[in-house]
């Protein structure tokens, strides 16, 4: 676990190099959050633009360990290739999940001080959950590209593969809809909807289970 | 005697490239050096026995153990320098540091930055803004600061000016002066190794050309220099390597002594590690 530890302090050293620009957006979007929120309710807008401006940044981390083609380094020291693919797993995770945590937050406190209220509190938190979701569902195929195609070539590759996938279930829905009209005549949205933070943590369970042992395999035999 | 690193029959194929039989034994207090020019299957041999790509034959052992069944303990005590490889240019040497604090157990803080400040490295400037010797530095320090008795070196010298070099094969002369700990190092800079090696192996297109002790070398080996009208006098069965070069033939031989009984108008010297090289792989 220590060298887990460290292994995420290597990556969070990354961030730390553009501190100035992470505080300068950070107070960017604050004051844009305020002053839409005079306007509207924002807390869902503020909630998702924290968890895609932010959240998706880790994967900047790929780039710097691809140049300075530290995993070969770090492979000589005591730590398994296990051990790297774990580690950015994690980080990947905990960023995603640190960014929508304090964009609700702080997008929360400005409503609440700008409107005094906060309309549909907990659908917009279902919303925030189906957005950490979709994003999570982005960075696990992302990671798995990465190792096989290396960051340049891995990112055209992982722009395809949810395209893909999106197309091929879009596909799929479609030809059930039209042979079996009845299952969406049955089916109860709102309910889903009602459920969807428990459907949310099954699917990102299943999506970093997958990706993770998808990358992995890839990774433990990779030459380098 | 005991060897810290023992390389038996490796192979590796790649489709241009094969490592063909490389046989290394490493006791412990030893410094070898594994010499070639760029592309001679240096770097795929510490790659190969640091596990960072697979192999086709052979058997690497490191104290005693296969090197793929080594555990986090026996890792701790291999110290490695990659010339091509390293943490993000933009950390510096505190968050190195604090780094290598997490991934070793015996990690020494003091010895580290005793050695940071005698080779008067900045502690807050990110590695990109050092120069090439800089980073060779750190490099080597964060091989040696978690006191390990096995340092696997893929050419340490490499953009060092020669003041940089000196300070640091006087490291690692002063590293094996326990009897315990050994080095293996790959170079191309032959001069490096001069003074430092115990044994040095001459490696090209894969295979293993020569391994011999440097005192050997040293004792046995020679090197005749003659013009073309007395170079047809030796017979090619009296020497190893011969190298035509500006109208001069370098000659090889392997027991200058002999030679030196059969030719005795020969002036015989001492071949440096540059002019083995060239003539073992140039030489015909």
């Amino acid at each position: 676990m220590y060298t887990i530890k460290g292994l995420l302090q290597k990556d969070v050293y990354v961030f730390k190099n553009f501190k100035g620009n992470i505080i300068f957006s950070i107070v960017m979007f604050l004051f844009l959050i305020t002053m839409a929120s005079f306007q509207m309710d924002c807390f869902l807008a503020g909630s998702i633009l924290f968890l895609i401006f932010f959240g998706m940044n880790s994967i900047s981390t790929f780039s710097y360990d691809e140049n300075a083609d530290s995993d070969k380094y770090l492979l000589s020291l005591p730590i398994t290739r296990k051990e790297i693919v774990f580690s950015k797993y994690l980080f990947v995770f905990l960023n995603s999940f640190l960014s929508i945590a304090i964009g609700i937050l702080v997008s929360f406190i400005i409503t609440l001080w700008v409107r005094g209220t906060v309309n549909r509190f907990a659908d917009s938190l279902r919303i925030c959950c189906l957005s950490f979701t979709s994003v999570s569902f982005l960075m696990c195929s992302n990671i798995p590209c990465i190792y096989k195609w290396g960051v340049e070539k891995g990112r055209m590759q992982s722009v395809i593969i949810p395209a893909v996938f999106i197309f091929v279930v879009g596909i799929f829905g479609g030809i059930l809809l039209l042979l079996f009209p009845e299952i969406y005549q049955e089916l109860d949205l709102l309910s889903l909807f009602k459920i969807s933070p428990i459907i949310c943590l099954l699917l990102n369970i299943l999506f970093y289970g997958v990706s993770y042992m998808i990358s992995y395999h890839i990774f433990a035999k990779k030459s380098l | 005697m005991e060897y810290n690193l023992e390389i038996t029959d490796l192979e590796k194929k790649y489709q241009d490239f094969h490592l063909n039989h490389i046989n290394i034994k490493l006791p412990q207090g030893k410094i070898i050096g594994l010499l070639g020019q760029n592309g001679s299957g240096k770097t795929t041999t510490i790659k190969a026995l640091l596990n960072l790509i697979s192999y086709d034959k052979g058997n690497i052992k490191i104290f005693g153990k296969k090197s793929t069944e080594l555990t986090k303990e026996d890792r701790e005590n291999i110290g490695v320098v990659l010339d091509d490889s390293f943490f993000s240019p933009i950390l510096n040497v505190n968050d190195i540091n604090k780094l290598m604090k997490h991934f070793y157990q015996h990690w020494n803080e003091k010895l580290y930055y005793d050695m940071i400040k005698k080779f008067k490295i900045p502690c807050n400037k990110p590695l990109k803004e050092f120069s090439n010797g800089m980073k060779m530095k750190i490099k080597v320090l964060c091989a040696i600061a978690h006191e390990p008795k096995l340092l696997i070196l893929d050419e340490p010298t490499n953009g060092l000016d020669p003041i940089f070099r000196y300070e640091i094969v006087d490291l690692f002369a002063d590293f094996v002066s326990n009897k315990e700990n050994s080095i293996l190092m790959t170079t191309h800079i032959t001069s490096d190794l001069e003074h430092l090696v115990d044994e040095v192996i001459f490696i090209d297109q894969g295979r293993i050309l020569l391994d011999i002790p440097k005192k050997q070398l040293e004792d046995e080996y020679g090197i005749i220099e003659v013009l073309p009208e007395h170079f047809n006098t030796i017979k090619k069965e009296e020497y190893k390597k011969c190298l035509k070069y500006k109208n001069i033939y370098f000659i090889l031989v392997t027991s200058k002594q002999e030679f030196q009984k059969k030719y005795p108008k020969f002036e015989i010297r001492k071949p440096s590690l540059e002019e083995m090289m060239l003539l073992l792989v140039k030489g015909e």
